[in-house]
């Protein structure tokens, strides 16, 4: 496959976290941009790892929400310090706005200054991810008149509209039934393949489907005898001839993947 | 009989009409066994309460009353909820935090103690009314208000953060707009603490009449039938406006009902 991996995009470097007891402990990743001639290719990247295991820690640990008690977060091609803010965020039970219809919440995400366009030109941009994501019907509902997986597509355009180029996404698979589950899986490609530099990541304890979506996945888990999580393996899905193909999920030497590492977690 | 066995099992969902059905079944023999069993007691029987009412609501001073006590307490509210609000979005500001907390705290001053203070800082009737009836309700509203302040999920501040919002923006979108439905739920509940104040009020200075007095004039001549009577329509008058808030609520934010669907 021809493809380039140029200028880091995320830093992780040395990130401890504790709260009573060590939760995650030296964790070292990075996450450089991929380049494909000829289109945007973005980057999706998993970490994988057990319930309970420290994920959604280490998700807002990446999205600037909680200071690591050591080591340090890095973002943009600048590579400066994580804040709250610059990286999108869609969370387990993707938060929205109750007080707000649909289409109003979307609206919101593009309030902030640095977008400029007038309330047409946004009403419009709102019209088309609504149409290509299938929430036309639903603009004017509000989100407690939405299935859950309704809600998650609302939260991810709700981040892609912001802008972020990096969106973090917490247990996107959860909750939903398997064509739900190709329906996400072929939204986040849509996202990860709209702009070079867009970038998600996938925290989740389900293996096969993250890895079916991503080009590389660290697993997260603890090692023997030591306190608290860390990346134990990282898969270059690329190098493996197992990224970019939607229907993965059919090919063997993927499934035989898949089942070594739902023993490691 | 299935309804039968349903209407005595915890935690059924029963059907409106059954439940409107059960209302009036139930408070039928309420009042049926009270003038049945009340015709030699102390307390009046319904239909003589219910003659008295509605020789008090067809008197020529009844109107006046109404209109003094109502005025008083719409008065009382609206400038309870805007200074209640006030004080409870300026507590998130840490230099007005404590005066929040203090005035959470004054549910505990009793009034009875700081109405000659009152008298004294007042100019007439009018104003001790309005003044005691807005101390007593603050601090229950910036109570109320505080614990559905505190109850906002951090997520949804996180979300703010994402979407590029400034703690303004924060402030506004979450705190006032978001909860502005819940505001008016606190405003209802209130009401109820504001009408039976009124009553108490009202007896404190008599000249503009009201409920109150009234209630407290016929406490005088041990009126019992005119003192239930006019007990029941300050109920009637409570449960009314208790629903029309319940419904303007509805109206005002119209996905308030899906809470309570879902
Ligand atoms: N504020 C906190 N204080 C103390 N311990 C915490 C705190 N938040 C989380 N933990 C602990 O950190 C560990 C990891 O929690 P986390 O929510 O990250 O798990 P997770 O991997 O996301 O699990 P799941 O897949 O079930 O969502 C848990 O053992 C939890 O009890
Ligand atoms: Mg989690």
């Amino acid at each position: 496959m021809n493809y380039t991996k140029n200028e880091v995009l995320i830093d992780v470097k040395e990130v401890n976290l504790t709260y009573d007891k060590v939760i995650l402990r030296d964790i070292n990743f990075r996450i450089q941009n991929i380049v494909r001639p000829g289109m945007n290719q973005g980057q999706v990247v998993s970490l994988i790892g057990r319930s309970g295991i420290g994920k959604t820690q280490l998700f807002k640990i990446l999205a600037g929400l909680v200071k690591p008690n050591s080591g340090t977060v890095m973002v943009g091609v600048d590579q400066h310090p994580v804040e709250a803010g610059e990286v999108g965020i869609v969370s387990q039970n993707y938060i929205l706005f109750n007080h707000r219809s649909v289409h109003d919440n979307l609206r919101l995400a593009m309030k902030h200054d640095s977008l400029a366009l007038n309330d047409k030109d946004k009403d419009a941009l709102i019209a088309d991810y609504a149409q290509r994501f299938a929430l036309e019907e639903h603009l004017k509902k509000y989100p407690l008149q939405l299935s859950g997986g309704q809600r998650q597509r609302v939260s991810i355009i709700q981040q892609v509209l912001t802008g972020n180029r990096f969106i973090l996404l917490d247990e996107p698979f959860s909750g939903l039934d398997a064509l739900m589950i190709d329906r996400v899986m072929e939204l986040l490609t849509q996202v990860a393949t709209l702009h070079e530099l867009n970038t998600l990541v996938i925290v989740s304890h389900d293996v096969e489907n993250s890895l079916a979506i991503s080009d590389t996945a660290y697993i997260l888990a603890k090692e023997k005898e030591k306190e608290g999580a860390t990346i134990t393996e990282t898969l270059d899905l690329i190098e493996m001839g197992l990224a970019w193909n939607a229907g993965i999920r059919e090919d063997s030497r993927f499934q035989q993947l898949v089942s070594q590492m739902k023993h490691k977690i | 009989m299935d309804t039968i066995r349903k209407i005595f099992s915890p935690l059924t969902q029963i059907k409106g009409r059954t439940s409107i059905t059960l209302v009036v079944m139930e408070a039928t023999a309420a009042l049926v066994a009270w003038e049945l069993f009340g015709q030699h007691g102390l307390i009046p029987t319904p239909s003589k309460i219910l003659m008295a009412a509605w020789k008090i609501v067809t008197s020529a001073f009844f109107a006046d009353n109404l209109f003094s006590s109502l005025a008083l307490t719409f008065t009382g509210m609206g400038i309870s909820i805007v200074v209640a609000l006030l004080v409870s979005y300026l507590s998130l500001i840490p230099v007005f935090a404590p005066v929040a907390r203090f005035i959470v705290k004054c549910r505990y001053l009793t009034l009875t103690g700081l109405i000659f203070l009152f008298t004294l800082l007042t100019q007439d009737g009018h104003q001790l009314k309005l003044s005691l009836l807005i101390f007593g309700i603050v601090p229950f509203f910036v109570t109320s208000l505080l614990s559905i302040i505190d109850a906002i999920n951090v997520q949804e501040y996180e979300l703010c953060k994402t979407l590029r919002m400034n703690n303004w923006q924060t402030l506004w979108e979450v705190v006032i707009v978001g909860r502005l439905d819940q505001v008016f739920e606190v405003m209802r509940q209130n009401f109820a603490i504001a009408w039976m104040m009124i009553t108490m009020v009202e007896g404190l200075s008599m000249s503009e009449g009201g409920l109150g007095t009234m209630l407290i004039k016929s406490n005088k001549y041990i009126d019992l039938g005119t003192v239930f009577a006019i007990l029941v329509i300050i109920f009637a008058l409570g449960v009314f406006f208790d629903s029309v808030l319940k419904h303007l609520r509805h109206w005002l934010f119209p996905y308030t009902k899906l809470q309570t669907r879902a």
